[in-house]
């Protein structure tokens, strides 16, 4: 290898070639290309004209220049240029490649195996083999295996299939199956590194070392594991917290995403790292509802295992139990779970039914409304689910009441949070001196704290309970006077909340009020979930497992059923994903996992090095074969050419077609520019352009006419007209268009007509003058949006914008003319888009420079032209001022009330 | 006849429409008489009515016409107009060269002459002339299918071995049209003229040319080949040849033109990105005007 600089040659020996060069220089000067052969008939005549001897004819300079481009082009390409070249340190030998395809490589898996495949290249190039070893144990299931001493092409393309693996890395095995190797030749070692350390790090190095070849450990960004919200995290947001494996210099940003089950983003949340922090928390506010769907949380931008966290049914789904007394078949708005069900309906999944039914199933929250204590072994079998982590929700109620008086002295329930004393207290009725009463602040310790209180909430009728010791810790709402109102204990894992109400309207307008479906979410709120989900009968079927890269995907490979969720390694038995099916559903999650391994040291003797911190090499070899190829298609057209065996046609073709691709786009846009800054800059009117030469001229010469007219008798100054390209030209700027038909000319296309539609609607005015080709007129406006028409009468603002007129000749003195019919009092200001005429009013206007008429009007006499002029000012006028003159028509009538 | 042979034809009748039927003027008459259809504006034999005249002293008496003469005093004699189809001999040159054209825009050499000539021949038909090919492919012909049977022999004309062919078979004084770029050197043409001219016949040469050969529009290092056989020669700078060329090709033509003058016949050029129109009407126009000193007085 040869290196100049940054540029190095891999084969500099075909640079000798160059100095063949010049040879090939004066060789292509004395042979010019051969003359282009003509058969022409007058030969004879031709013969002896030229008796010079035909030698100096000579290579033109530039297909010199051409060829001498191409072979130099195809000299270096066979050197093979290098920019920034990376030799290999040891000169020959195999190579030992040990890459880290576990969890923590796969969050810059990408620039890794960019490097894998540049270092493989290089070892192609050199012509070493290579022995690529994986130290995450194979997806199969099947112990580690190196590939063995295969050539370097082999190598790529199996590091090319490389993919993390969503577990750890197995360095114990790695070490074992390196020191198995045989000894015969020194080989050098590369190891593309995690820089995580479960234990065996420093023994798989010290295998690789002892390959005899030297060790390089490359290592790249410190892997993030994100772990898994707490499931029992307050119920508006979920706090999930990044850990950084290593630690950086700069800030990090990350932004955690939580996404439902069709991939949509729900929320989002933004977090820095600091240098010298190596954890993020995050909170993710998300409603309730938007929360049960939440399926997935990870990292946005990262795609990695690690960084993943899937969510189960103890983050999302509360089933709630709901039973009641009382009459079922009672009106539904004095039924006792009817609030109950309204207020928990949108965020938690509701089962009706018996309690034995309900237990059947789990449940998370037990909502009990005016139900007596149960007995047997329903009893034992709810207390076990509340001590198992359920919320049992009890309402008060007559019942209730009643029971609790039934058995005033006997053992207290143990489902119920205090002691109801006998009957209920009865405030504000017809027989009582209190009035109903009103709640008080919620306390701190409360889980209802900072809830507002309504002051419309009223309770008539409550369940007063014994006094004891816990009774004013256990009281979660009191009313006014300070009596309880909920009441709640643990029970175990759980809870029993008792309301000192009924869940209906009887005893209190609680449940009618907008606090009760707040104070049943926070109730809901306190049940973690289905308990422990998993920990049913049997192992759990892997149903979607994630890959290294954070997707879902089928299970396959050695996945096999989980049986000890709690206790689980992931590994290619057990990757991380979602296990069980339906309610025993369970996310298995690499995250919670991970543990906390340390960072890799760099054994004494190896190089340590990062990615990304030399700069790639840049093989300038295909370049120069592009470019040779280019130059010899160039130098076979320019050939042809030369000997004329190329049409001329030919040539311009392909010479426009390049010259179209360069700058006619830039031209024309140029062009479009300066026809809108001049259309624009002054006020003045336009013509359609209609491809007839006379006919412009006198669209010209008569609007020119025209302005001149207006600037002498009126204020108006109008700049020269200009002409336009309906197809092409933007028509905006024009307060009127004048539109000469002709029978020669195309409809406009529809790209046009919406463009003149748009104008009219906007206030344009377009003036058609079919004095040639009144037939042509219908196909040409065919495409456009035009106005039902009338003709002008007598009172029209057309005839009396500025001259009062009767009739509006041109240079015909023709019928009438035609204006949209019924504009008075629609939009436009009451101007009508189109006027539609058939008198040729240019040829009348048009003048030549000294002002003599063009053409003669017909009938004739100069009135009839003074007539057209005074159209035209009109009809500018019309344009430009809308229908202010419109009064006029009134004037009569003004007139006449102002004589008397 | 082939597709193109009829398309020819078609075009040929195309272009010969838009002029009057041709009438050759007669010149040499009484060497090439023969029935024909159309009047001479002259008393003679022939069917239609022409005039009446006195009689006079040697008219047979089946020639006096009886009911005029019974109208008054004297005699008188009917006379018909005198019918006469003149032939015309036509040629266009098949000889490679003429297979040529310098641009895909225009016709080649060869097809344009082939259709003046049918163009003039169809002219002649409808005037009720004959026509013949020079060549001997086609004997004088006349009637309806006569410009299908013209077209169809005019493809199968051998190559004559001289710039213009023998004159086997012609009539003394006979007329005959010759279409041709005349590029053969002077001395040939000179004798093959003369040869034909010796049976008195009376010829229109045009030259038939493509503008190419007329301007050398070439440019640069260009190696010439002739058609026929000729040679070739490599030219460096071929735009520095235009005016020798131009001036060598007007000393050709010069030369044509004296040849003609000299045997009493016409010459012409024409090239082939004018209108045939042009050539046509020229043609029409030398055919049906006597020649001074043709010895055409009689007519």
């Amino acid at each position: 290898m040869l290196s100049l600089g940054p540029l190095a040659f891999a084969a500099p020996w075909a640079l000798g070639a160059i100095t063949f060069l010049p040879a090939l220089w004066w060789l292509l000067k004395v042979t010019p290309p051969g003359p282009r052969t003509v058969r022409f008939p007058a030969v004879r005549l031709l013969f002896g004209l030229e008796a010079r001897e035909d030698a100096a004819a000579r290579t033109p300079w530039w297909v010199l220049a051409l060829r001498l481009a191409l072979a130099l082009a195809v000299i270096l390409a066979v050197a093979h240029p290098l920019v920034h070249p990376r030799p290999l340190a040891g000169a020959g030998g195999p190579l030992a490649v040990a890459v880290d395809d576990g969890w923590a490589s796969a969050r810059d898996w990408d620039a890794r195996k960019a490097f894998l495949d540049d270092l493989l290249a290089r070892a192609e190039r050199a012509g070493r083999p290579v022995l690529l070893i994986t130290t995450a144990p194979p997806a199969d299931g099947t112990p580690l295996a190196g590939s063995g001493l295969v050539p370097a092409t082999r190598a790529r393309a199996l590091a090319q299939a490389l993919e993390p693996k969503p577990w750890a890395v197995d360095r114990a095995a790695a070490a074992e199956l390196v020191a198995a190797l045989p000894r015969e030749r020194a080989m050098e070692a590369v190891w593309l590194a995690d820089g995580l350390d479960g234990g065996d790090g420093e023994a798989f190095a010290r295998a690789l070392q002892s390959l005899g070849g030297g060790l390089e450990i490359v290592g790249g960004r410190p892997a993030r594991v994100m772990l898994p919200p707490d499931p029992a995290s307050p119920a508006d947001r979920l706090l999930v917290s990044v850990r950084r494996l290593g630690s950086l210099d700069d800030p990090e940003r990350l932004a955690v995403r939580a996404l439902d089950g069709a991939g949509k983003v729900l929320g989002r949340e933004e977090a820095t790292m600091a240098p010298g922090q190596d954890t993020a928390a995050v909170a993710l506010r998300l409603p309730t509802e938007l929360r049960n769907r939440l399926e997935r949380l990870d990292i946005e931008g990262e795609r990695a295992a690690a960084s993943t966290v899937l969510l189960d049914d103890r983050w999302q789904r509360r089933p709630v139990g709901l039973a009641g007394g009382g009459d079922p078949a009672a009106a539904p708005l004095l039924g006792q779970l009817y609030y109950v069900d309204k207020a928990l309906a949108p965020h938690a999944e509701l089962h009706r039914g018996t309690v034995t039914e309900l237990l059947e199933r789990p449940l998370a929250v037990l909502v009990l409304a005016d139900v007596p204590a149960v007995t047997g072994a329903t009893d034992d079998r709810l207390e076990a689910w509340v001590r198992n982590g359920g919320v049992l929700v009890r309402f008060a109620g007559p019942a209730l009441a009643q029971a609790a008086g039934a058995a005033p002295g006997g053992a207290p329930d143990p489902l119920l949070p205090v002691r109801p004393r006998a009957g209920g207290r009865n405030l504000g009725g017809a027989m009582s001196w209190t009035s109903p009463q009103g709640l008080a602040p919620f306390p701190d310790t409360s889980p209802f704290a900072g809830l507002p209180v309504p002051d419309d909430v009223t309770v008539a009728t409550q369940v007063l309970a014994e006094p004891t010791i816990e009774l004013n810790e256990r009281t979660w709402a009191r009313l006014a006077d300070g009596t309880p109102l909920v009441t709640g204990a643990r029970l175990g894992e759980g809870w029993t909340v008792l309301v000192h109400t009924t869940a209906n309207a009887d005893w209190s307008s609680l449940a009618m009020s907008g606090l009760f479906p707040d104070l049943l979410r926070r109730l809901v709120a306190l049940a973690d979930g289905i308990a422990a989900p998993g920990t049913g009968d049997g192992p759990l079927a892997p149903v979607e497992l994630l890959d290294g890269l954070g997707r879902l995907t089928a299970p396959s490979g050695a996945a096999t059923a989980l049986s000890d969720p709690a206790h689980a390694v992931p590994g290619p038995r057990t990757p991380p994903g979602l296990y069980g099916e339906g309610a025993r559903r369970l996310a298995f999650n690499l995250g919670s996992r991970v543990g906390a391994p340390g960072g890799l040291g760099v054994p004494s003797g190896a190089v340590a090095s990062r990615l990304g911190e030399r700069t790639r090499e840049i093989d300038l070899r295909p370049a120069l074969l592009a470019a040779a190829a280019a130059l010899a298609v160039a130098d076979l057209l320019a050939s042809l050419a030369l000997r004329g065996l190329m049409s001329r046609r030919g040539a311009a073709a392909a010479v426009m077609a390049l010259a179209v691709m360069g700058g006619t786009g830039k031209a024309r846009a140029a062009e479009a520019d300066v026809f809108a800054m001049d259309a624009a800059l002054s006020t003045r009117l336009a013509y359609v352009r209609t491809g007839d030469p006379a006919v412009d001229a006198d669209s010209r010469a008569g609007l020119a006419a025209l302005s001149r007219v207006l600037a002498e008798r009126s204020t108006a100054v109008l700049a020269e007209p200009m002409a336009v390209d309906v197809e092409t030209d933007p028509v905006l700027f024009f307060p009127l268009l004048y539109w000469p038909v002709t029978p020669a000319q195309k409809p406009p296309s529809a790209g046009a007509a919406e463009k003149l539609n748009d104008y009219m609607r906007r206030g344009g005015l377009i003036v058609f003058d079919a004095a040639d080709a009144e037939a042509a007129l219908p196909a040409m406006t065919a495409g456009l949006a035009m106005p039902p028409l009338a003709p002008v009468d007598e009172d029209h603002v057309l005839t009396r914008s500025f001259y009062l007129l009767k009739d509006l000749p041109g240079r015909y003195a023709a019928d009438a003319v035609w204006v949209a019919a019924g504009v008075a009092g629609g939009g436009n200001d009451g101007v009508s888009p189109v006027v539609v005429g058939a008198a040729d009013w240019a040829g009348a206007w048009a003048a030549d420079e000294r002002g003599r008429p063009l053409h003669a009007v017909v009938p004739g006499g100069e009135r009839q032209r003074e007539m057209a002029y005074r159209f035209g000012v009109n009809l500018i006028m019309y344009a430009l001022t809308g229908n202010y003159k419109s009064d006029q028509v009134h004037l009569p009538a003004i007139m006449e009330r102002l004589g008397r | 006849m082939t597709e193109a042979g009829a398309r020819r034809e078609g075009r040929a009748q195309q272009l010969a429409a838009r002029l009057p039927p041709l009438l050759v003027a007669a010149e040499r008459v009484a060497a090439t008489v023969a029935g024909g259809v159309h009047g001479r504006r002259r008393a003679g034999p022939g069917e239609s009515f022409w005039q009446y005249r006195p009689t006079q002293p040697g008219d047979p008496l089946s020639a006096v016409d009886w009911r005029q003469s019974a109208r008054s005093d004297r005699l008188f004699a009917r006379e018909t107009e005198w019918s006469a189809a003149q032939t015309v001999w036509l040629w266009r040159d098949p000889s490679p060269s003429m297979e040529w054209r310098s641009s895909r825009e225009l016709p080649t050499k060869r097809d344009r002459a082939e259709l003046l000539a049918l163009a003039l021949g169809a002219l002649l038909l409808r005037g009720g002339e004959r026509v013949a090919l020079l060549s001997g492919a086609l004997g004088p012909t006349a009637g309806g299918g006569a410009l299908a049977r013209l077209a169809v022999a005019m493809d199968g004309e051998p190559v004559p071995s001289g710039p213009l062919p023998p004159a086997l078979g012609l009539p003394r004084h006979a007329e005959a049209v010759m279409l041709s770029d005349l590029l053969a050197p002077l001395r040939d043409v000179d004798a093959a003229v003369r040869a034909l001219a010796a049976t008195g016949a009376v010829g229109h040469l045009v030259q038939v040319l493509d503008p190419a050969e007329e301007s050398l529009p070439f440019q640069g290092r260009i190696r010439f080949a002739g058609l026929e056989g000729e040679g070739e020669t490599v030219v460096r700078r071929t735009e520095d040849l235009r005016s020798a060329y131009a001036a060598r090709l007007a000393a050709h033509r010069d030369g044509l033109a004296a040849i003609a003058r000299s045997v009493g016949w016409t010459f012409a050029v024409h090239h082939t990105d004018q209108p045939p129109q042009a050539a046509l009407l020229a043609l029409h126009g030398r055919l049906a005007t006597p020649r001074p000193g043709g010895g055409g007085g009689r007519c």
